[in-house]
């Protein structure tokens, strides 16, 4: 159990947005949380790494490792924060500083966690960038240089830079085309091969869902209606909403919702 | 012409709801103001303002004279109240000319695009490289002071800001998926830039314009005071200060009557402008 | 579970003319016979047929779209898809007349539009509409709903003998079109951010067949609302072009969506259509590498 979320409600000054909701993420896992806009899936991955805007409050637990995360205060979480936990989101072009190259976020990333050769970082950034498919010689654009994918592949490379144990990545693909949207998923799974480190992937998309999650949350208003493994809640989906929400998406109808050619033997 | 702005830096240390309610108050006193000075002078005027009286000149307050005589015996309250219908009215004309003059080009600019736009906004830059005061200044060497070329020195200053902010407006909406499907509808260019563009524009414009009407003001004052506009006798603010200033000395009332009215309607003015902008800011609009 | 894909894809067309498609996955001896034979595979000629159209923009060295040719059969949905940037939209535009094509002709119901200009262009407007992706920044946000609606009929109602929504009174044409999206009739007075996004997208719907177009062409209509409003707005696309036999060019990025709407689908790659089948042959073996690709992510 790498993640374990217990009981956590968001409160704003006027309403609860997330309302006492747990959550647990395995070692190595790929879980999938999945719920409509405004239904505090983002808030909740948020509230994980304590990113939330100021105006709302968290209360309950949130286990990471074994620490109750709410309880850090900033210094810890900063030394947290890229090391152990990383974050993808879905805006990648607020994920740069417009005038500063690459290879620049890069090398302050590396810097600020204790990097202290330049070299060093310099190879580090070239091998990274080299992992997630895309040309070193990339590090010296800059963001607009690059197309929509480019960018979110960079910034799974940066957030993979220090072998985190568990990364959020917040409607990662939603902002792509079907098509690039799935070439950086498919890149996000096989690092996760690669690396080991769990993924928290927060999503709308049954097509991702059904191809790489091993567990899922659905969320609504504020709490999770259902969650559990991905073919009993895909073709067995207990809750109402659940269903709805299923149905809802088209699928290219050759197998079962959850992708598998037959009912699995249970 | 910063000091116009004064009461922005006193106001942002009030609540926001009653900031609000302070600038509508405002917005409403400027309204009335303009209304009871002009009922007042065209219905109840008692002296005739250009009527002079040596031998009644620089009274002191009183019944008859409520703020007085000016130095050549003409009454100041008089004077004063018709000032404002002459301040405003020139302030008025110049504003409204130069809308109607900058709205079509800034349209047909930022609709049109391609050569049309080229053209026109280099022309606008041409207007835009003088200041007002150098323009009226020549403008009145050229043709004479007074104030019918006072009000087409503005004109020709102001009118490139009002096409220039349409043009940029009607850029950015042309471009939106709405304009494109009434084409599929249709309808013409004309109906199209009635219909769809120019709603977006009127907030924008009546803001600006408000903001512009106290420069304005300000402006013809300032330019009546050394001489460049309203000619004698001609009741004007700025012509009534400059009047005054002899008596400075003895009669200093006869210059604060004057300054007072022109700081307050600026004020106003510049007050009615950001209740107009915070009432059609089009981005809290645009908010689900 | 799924209901059975064909029930949403057959038409009151297709349906006497298509063959029952219950066996999904099994591709046809020659999947590319369709695209050969005459669309409408009778004695009615194609709503719109489109040949040779060319786009290319000022400084780019490809084309956007390059000689691309396709017919649209009465009471027919085509789907066109692919990834961002292969000119899909740049085409939907050049249809709507909203940008001028280089090269190519479009005959819509027999006359080809494509030199047509102004005044001459006008009546033909009538017989093809569209609806776009972002229903936000496809209404006019400082006109009322019922202002919007009335938008295409000032224009081009008159002329049109309109059956299905006949004009007798303003509020009764208004509440008529918005029933017929399923929309309350309260929703008239409204301005465009009061609604949601799905409610919005059902306006512009609304809005494209109040002056009974021939021809809808829909670029990515669900793309930009959420699961749920995706589904119902499909459905009603579907049940809006049983009933009022329109022809649909279905442009989207989202196969799934595409295959779940149209009985011929027509994919496109930088620019040209480099594949174009009947839904049912979609995994047919004899596929374009490209679609097959295009079938792997979904």
């Amino acid at each position: 159990m790498i993640l374990s979320i217990e009981d956590l409600s968001i409160r704003s000054r006027e309403r609860t947005i997330v309302d006492g909701v747990s959550l647990t993420v395995r070692e190595g896992e790929f879980m999938a949380l999945v719920g409509q806009s405004g239904s505090g899936k983002s808030l909740l991955s948020q509230a994980i790494g304590q990113l939330l805007p100021s105006n709302l409050r968290a209360a309950g637990k949130v286990l990471f490792e074994g620490d109750n995360l709410l309880d850090y205060d900033l210094r810890e979480m900063r030394t947290l924060r890229g090391r152990r936990l990383s974050y993808i989101f879905q805006d990648y072009q607020g994920a740069f500083t417009p005038f500063r190259s690459i290879g620049a976020h890069f090398d302050e990333y590396q810097k600020i966690h204790g990097e202290k050769s330049k070299t060093v970082r310099r190879d580090k950034a070239a091998e990274a960038l080299e992992s997630v498919g895309l040309d070193a010689a990339l590090l010296r654009r800059y963001p607009f240089q690059l197309s929509g994918g480019q960018l979110q592949r960079t910034a799974i490379a940066t957030a993979l830079l220090l072998s985190p144990r568990l990364l959020i990545a917040d409607e990662a693909t939603t902002a792509l085309d079907s098509v690039s949207g799935h070439r950086v998923l498919e890149l996000l799974a096989r690092k996760q091969q690669e690396t080991g480190c769990a993924i928290l992937f927060i999503t709308h998309d049954w097509r991702h869902v059904r191809r790489y999650a091993d567990r899922l949350a659905v969320m609504k208003e504020g709490r999770i209606v259902e969650s559990g493994g991905k073919h009993r809640i895909l073709d067995h989906p207990q809750h109402e909403y659940t269903r709805r929400l299923i149905e809802a998406a088209p699928v290219l109808g050759r197998s079962l919702r959850s992708g598998l050619e037959q009912e699995e033997q249970a | 012409m910063k000091t116009a702005y004064a009461h922005r830096r006193i106001l942002r240390s009030v609540p926001a709801s009653m900031k609000h309610r302070l600038q509508a108050g405002a917005a409403a006193l400027f309204a009335l103001l303009v209304i009871g000075a002009s009922i007042y002078t065209f219905m109840i005027l008692k002296h005739d303002p250009t009527l002079t009286d040596l031998r009644g000149r620089l009274l002191g307050a009183s019944t008859l004279h409520p703020l007085g005589t000016d130095h050549l015996g003409r009454d100041v309250l008089t004077r004063l109240l018709l000032g404002s219908t002459q301040t405003l009215g020139y302030s008025l004309l110049a504003l409204g000319t130069a809308l109607v003059i900058g709205i079509p080009f800034g349209l047909l600019a930022g609709y049109r695009r391609g050569w049309v736009d080229r053209l026109f906004m280099r022309i606008a830059d041409g207007f835009l490289a003088f200041p007002d005061t150098i323009v009226a200044i020549v403008l009145s060497g050229l043709l004479g002071a007074g104030i019918g070329n006072l009000v087409l020195a503005i004109v020709l200053v102001k009118w490139v800001s009002y096409a220039r902010l349409v043009r940029s407006t009607v850029l950015s909406e042309s471009q939106k998926d709405y304009v494109a499907i009434a084409r599929t509808h249709g309808l013409s260019d004309a109906r199209i830039m009635s219909r769809h563009l120019l709603p977006h524009i009127a907030g924008h414009v009546l803001v600006l314009a408000s903001l512009d009407l106290g420069k304005i003001i300000l402006l013809i004052s300032s330019l009546s005071y050394i001489g460049l506009g309203a000619q004698p006798p001609t009741p004007e603010w700025g012509a009534m200060l400059n009047d005054s200033r002899p008596y400075f000395q003895s009669r200093p009332e006869l210059m604060v009557y004057p300054g007072l009215a022109i700081v307050s309607v600026v004020l106003l003015a510049n007050m009615l402008g950001d209740y107009l902008r915070d009432r059609f800011d089009v981005k809290k609009e645009a908010q689900p | 579970m799924s209901r059975p894909i064909s029930e949403s894809r057959d038409s009151l067309f297709a349906a006497q003319t298509l063959a029952p498609d219950a066996q999904q996955g099994v591709g046809t001896a020659d999947a590319y016979a369709a695209e050969r034979a005459p669309v409408s595979a009778g004695a009615l000629p194609p709503v719109l047929l489109v040949d040779g159209l060319t786009r290319t923009y000022a400084g780019a060295q490809l084309p956007a779209v390059r000689s691309v040719s396709f017919a649209l059969g009465r009471g027919e949905c085509l789907g066109l898809v692919g990834e961002s940037g292969c000119g899909k939209s740049t085409l939907a535009r050049c249809l709507l007349r909203i940008e001028e094509a280089d090269a190519g002709s479009i005959m819509l119901g027999g006359q080809d539009i494509a030199p047509l200009r102004g005044r001459k262009l006008r009546p033909h407007r009538r017989k093809i509409q569209i609806v776009f992706q972002n229903p936000a920044a496809a209404l006019n946000p400082r006109l009322r709903i019922e202002d919007s609606l009335l938008d295409p009929y000032l224009q081009l109602g008159r002329e049109a003998k309109l059956s299905h929504f006949a004009y007798t009174s303003r509020d009764a044409y208004v509440r008529r079109l918005l029933e017929a999206v399923e929309l309350p009739a309260e929703l008239a007075g409204r301005y465009p951010h009061e609604l949601s996004g799905g409610q919005r997208q059902r306006v512009t719907i609304a809005r494209a067949i109040s002056i009974e177009p021939e021809v809808l062409v829909l670029d990515e209509p669900t793309a930009s609302l959420d699961v749920i409003s995706q589904g119902a707005v499909l459905d009603l696309l579907t049940g809006l072009r049983r009933s009022l036999g329109l022809s649909y060019l279905f442009i989207s990025h989202d196969l799934a969506a595409v295959h779940r709407m149209s009985q011929r689908i027509m994919v496109m790659r930088s620019g040209e259509i480099v594949d174009q089948f009947e839904a049912e042959d979609l995994f047919s073996e004899e596929r374009h590498p490209y679609t097959q690709e295009l079938i792997s992510i979904f």
